[in-house]
């Protein structure tokens, strides 16, 4: 067991990085409220949010009716064969109309599910799922249906606090996985080994864990997943799958697909890889190998449960420790939706954001690769860093954003939309009339709204210099200045 | 503090732009003893003293030096229908479907020519710009596209791991305390080639975007400056006198606000040469409106204002063609041969070509044999392009047989480490064995 954090050590900092950590933060009277609730009652607010699946009814597009073989099967065509000339041309036709919509319903779906995690009542839910999603990341970019992808989010948040096995077995079945991976075209006589190896690669074991005939007896074993183009569900066809005798791990027999995950999760390295992982993620970057052990040895005891493992951690010592407050780098979609948490305005408008977030590296639906991304200091480049400072100037409502195209040419360079910013920020509420009389109190404040906590003296002392030649008269533009000069430093971006 | 003396510092050549060391001494060490310097920089400080003493030190900036541009194929280029083996019967009887007919081969030799779309990299071969290096790969090849990335990356074994870039390691070794723009990369992400202990290099994709912008002109860039530059660091009160504006904060080698503020500084120092030179150089030629043309063209435009980068990285991604591959190659090799000549072009139109060199590479090849949905699998040694006019054009090393394979895939014959050890000691003139870890043959590249 780690050892838990003693409830007198519990405090306003603490009760602030619970939220942001587990969660995506809160405003000043969030985090009041979580710690004056105290540090028991906080992690089972968390842990046991009321569901919220009443306040997120699912997009309007997100239909089994929407995918691209749908559109095919309703215009009276054949899935498989061209056709006609004239059919060619209809099947094109509704490829291209098809293309727009999933383009359109995945702005959409982004849009959507950044405004759950701002929203949430069960933000730990969501940032698990966007764990999860980061896990086994899977990409539009081929998968090329909205739907599947929806179906894909919804699935990683059912399971999210549920338990890594069924969680695994799910996603051998997602139907967008299955296209993603090539489960869906892995036949019996060929096996496709992609879905095979990132398996245990990158979902499971971690490189080194097993051997390439271990990918291609668990080839086999997964051929006949498929998906059924009519309704975009899957289903086993024992047809196509090869139930020749498999050696994996060692053992030999007529393994299915389930059989290989149950004897990937007899690996103790399993629930260890998992563990780093998870820890990296909600904590610090390489924790020991006695803590990670220690808590996987539980995890794996507990059949995977996610939820006692969560629960483990946010109560330990470890989780508030100087290494992990305020040691992490927020991720663009952290850094979003944090931007709107503590200026308490509202996102920003679905297409400038999903903008933002590729300047910024991080597009939900659409990772680099089935890798997910690195996170870290990966995140951080000259160039992403200076997107950041720039764009909290559109999200504090103090210019457009230039939507420009990567590169230049000059001559043919495209003009590109300015896309003015509607963010509507109460400034009264954040800077009341009162306190802009004190400009220390002032920077105070706002100190503790951006950075859940005190700048050291000699940082606030920049921004109180920067306000006295203004202090008569403390409008709401000096106020918007002083955020974006707030927002445009190394400390804003750590979380 | 420590003491620095400035006679064993090493002045930089150029005039024009503050280099790192510079602006450290001229901001930094006039400064007043009792001041406490940041965390990082005062490691910088005491690695830039170290350095100074050690004679290998050579001073990287300058309008003459060579370049190296590194164009990364991600995803896994098909060799074997990039430089093609045209004479070759098991190549066509291998692939009956995606086989690249001989008549349509760009020939090189009786054996082997390009793909039909490199039309300009075979004139580039004819003019003497170009070299094709066939078979090159290393021992133990790894077919997972991350492994095989940072194995090219890391110039490491294929059962070892190296966190550290074969890039990251020479910027380490011979430009440490140079200005941050050394190391280029167009785009938003560092390529883990950059990476080290002490990271170099900046990346950006919009040079009119590179800068930080406000609305208040009365003072608030002074502000941010001090914000997020060290030149004006504060005076110790008790915390340890970090720019970091929060209390609190442990410096180890893991502290990422450590990290944030070097990324800051390098922004701050680079941002101001960028987009001056972006406003005052435009391409005299027309690139291809492509990722890898918009790419390139900026590199161009950089190279012409004297940016003193030795190193510009770019990729090219899409070459995983496990289905259906012919379409998706053929535009992906016309996207190549299209940038690639309007680079040139560019270059030299500027006068620029013969003081730069291009090198492309992949993670891996393809399987000799297509596969059940006219593609291709990951596979091992594949040929690479070095470019360029100052090099030794030529086809290097030797078409690997397709009958005597490694689990179905072409074995190497050229280490893709000795021709990092090539550029690095015969044209950017820097101690390869170091930065390698041994010595690794050369190449007649050079």
């Amino acid at each position: 067991m780690l050892t838990p954090l003693k409830p007198g050590e519990w405090d306003w900092n603490k009760a602030a990085h619970l939220l942001n950590r587990a969660g995506f933060g809160g405003t000043p009277e969030q985090i009041d409220a979580l710690y004056h609730a105290g540090f028991d009652r906080s992690v089972n607010r968390l842990l046991n949010a009321p569901d919220d699946t009443a306040e997120f009814p699912k997009p309007v597009w997100a239909t089994q009716d929407s995918s691209q073989q749908m559109a095919i099967l309703h215009a009276g065509l054949d899935l498989a064969a061209a056709g006609t000339p004239a059919d060619q041309e209809a099947r094109k036709m509704i490829f291209r109309k098809y293309q727009g919509d999933v383009r359109k319903n995945m702005i959409d779906l982004v849009g959507w599910w950044l405004n759950r995690m701002a929203t949430t009542p069960d933000p730990l839910r969501e940032k698990l799922t966007l764990f999860w999603h980061g896990h086994f990341a899977t990409g539009v970019t081929k998968v090329r249906d909205s739907y599947k992808m929806w179906l894909q989010n919804e699935t990683l948040r059912q399971h999210a606090l549920g338990d890594f096995g069924s969680m695994v077995r799910a996603m051998s079945r997602d139907p967008a996985m299955l296209v993603w991976l090539d489960g869906a075209d892995s036949l019996r006589s060929k096996p496709n080994e992609n879905w095979a190896r990132e398996l245990m690669e990158l979902f499971t074991l971690g490189i080194g864990n097993y051997t390439e005939d271990d990918i291609k007896a668990s080839a086999k074993a997964f051929t006949g997943y498929k998906v059924n183009p009519a309704n975009q569900t899957f289903f086993y066809s024992p047809l196509q799958h090869n139930d020749e005798q498999k050696t994996f791990f060692g053992k030999t027999g007529d393994f299915n697909g389930d059989d290989i995950i149950n004897m990937i999760l007899g690996k103790p390295v399993c629930a260890q890889y998992m563990v780093r992982k998870i820890w990296r993620f909600f904590v610090y970057d390489n924790p020991a190998p006695a803590l990670v052990n220690d808590l996987a040895a539980r995890f794996q005891k507990n059949g995977y449960a996610i939820h006692p493992l969560m629960n483990e951690i946010f109560r330990s010592a470890e989780f508030y420790s100087p290494r992990a407050i305020r040691m992490q780098i927020k991720r663009p979609v952290e850094w979003t939706i944090r931007n709107a948490k503590v200026l308490e305005a509202s996102l920003p408008p679905t297409i400038p954001m999903t903008n933002a977030l590729r300047q910024l590296g991080q597009i939900p639906f659409d990772p680099p690769n089935v890798k997910g991304w690195d996170g870290g200091k990966a995140w951080i480049t000259t160039s992403t860093l200076l997107a950041r400072y720039n764009l909290s100037n559109y999200v504090i409502g103090n210019g457009g954003m230039t939507l420009q195209p990567v590169g230049n040419n000059a001559k043919k360079a495209r003009p590109m939309r300015d896309v003015p910013s509607r963010a509507v920020i109460d400034f009264e509420k954040i800077a009341p009339a009162a306190l802009r009389k004190d400009t220390t109190a002032l920077v105070k404040s706002l100190s503790l709204r951006l950075f859940q906590t005190e700048l050291i003296p000699y940082a606030s002392q920049r921004f109180i210099d920067y306000l006295e030649p203004r202090k008569a008269d403390i409008d709401d533009q000096t106020v918007r200045e002083l955020l974006h000069l707030m927002m445009s430093t190394p400390d804003y971006q750590l979380t | 503090m420590h003491h620095h003396d400035d006679d064993h510092i090493i002045e930089p050549h150029t005039n024009t732009l503050h280099t790192r060391r510079e602006f450290l001494r001229t901001s930094m060490l006039g400064a007043a003893a009792a001041w406490t310097l940041p965390v990082f920089l005062q490691k910088t400080f005491f690695e830039l003293d170290a350095m100074a003493v050690d004679s290998a030190v050579q001073v990287t900036t300058g309008k003459d030096s060579p370049i190296l541009v590194v164009l990364q194929m991600a995803g896994g280029n098909d060799g074997l229908n990039t430089v093609i083996p045209y004479a070759d019967d098991v190549y066509y009887r291998s692939r009956p479907v995606i086989g690249i007919g001989a008549d349509k081969v760009l020939k090189l030799n009786d054996y082997v020519g390009l793909n039909p779309r490199l039309v300009g990299l075979k004139s580039l071969y004819d003019q003497g710009h170009l070299g094709v290096i066939q078979g090159v790969g290393y021992p133990n090849p790894n077919r997972s596209h991350f492994r095989a990335t940072e194995i090219w990356q890391t110039a490491s074994d294929a059962d070892q791991l190296e966190t550290s870039g074969w890039l990251g390691r020479y910027f380490d070794s011979c430009c440490s305390g140079a200005d941050p723009t050394v190391g280029v990369t167009i785009g938003n992400e560092l390529p883990q080639s950059f990476a080290s202990p002490h990271p170099t290099g900046v990346a950006f994709s919009n040079p009119e975007q590179y800068r930080w912008v406000n609305n208040d002109k009365n003072g608030s860039d002074q502000v941010f400056k001090q914000l997020n530059q060290p030149d004006d660091a504060g005076v110790d009160d008790n915390t340890g006198g970090s720019i970091g504006m929060l209390s609190g904060n442990q410096h180890n080698n893991e502290n990422p606000l450590d990290f944030l503020q070097r990324t800051a500084l390098d922004a701050q120092l680079s941002s101001d040469k960028i987009i001056e030179i972006a406003c005052k150089y435009k391409s005299v030629v027309d690139y291809p409106r492509t990722h890898l043309g918009d790419s390139l063209s900026l590199v161009g435009r950089m190279i012409a204002g004297g940016l003193p980068t030795r190193v510009y990285y770019v990729s090219q991604g899409g070459y995983d063609t496990h289905t259906n591959q012919t379409g998706t190659h053929d535009r992906l090799m016309t996207e190549l041969n299209d940038a690639l000549v309007a680079f040139t072009k560019d270059l030299q139109a500027q006068g620029n070509f013969n003081r730069v060199m291009l090198m492309t590479f992949s993670e891996f090849g393809r399987r000799v044999q297509q596969n059940g949905s006219n593609g291709t699998d990951h596979g091992a040694a594949s040929p690479l392009f070095v470019m360029g006019g100052g090099m030794k054009p030529g086809l290097y090393g030797k078409y690997p047989s397709l009958t005597d394979l490694n689990a179905g895939d072409l074995k190497y014959n050229v280490d893709f480490r000795s021709i990092y050890a090539t550029i690095l000691e015969k044209w950017m003139g820097a101690p390869s064995k170091n930065i390698l870890g041994r010595q690794f043959p050369f190449m007649p590249l050079v």
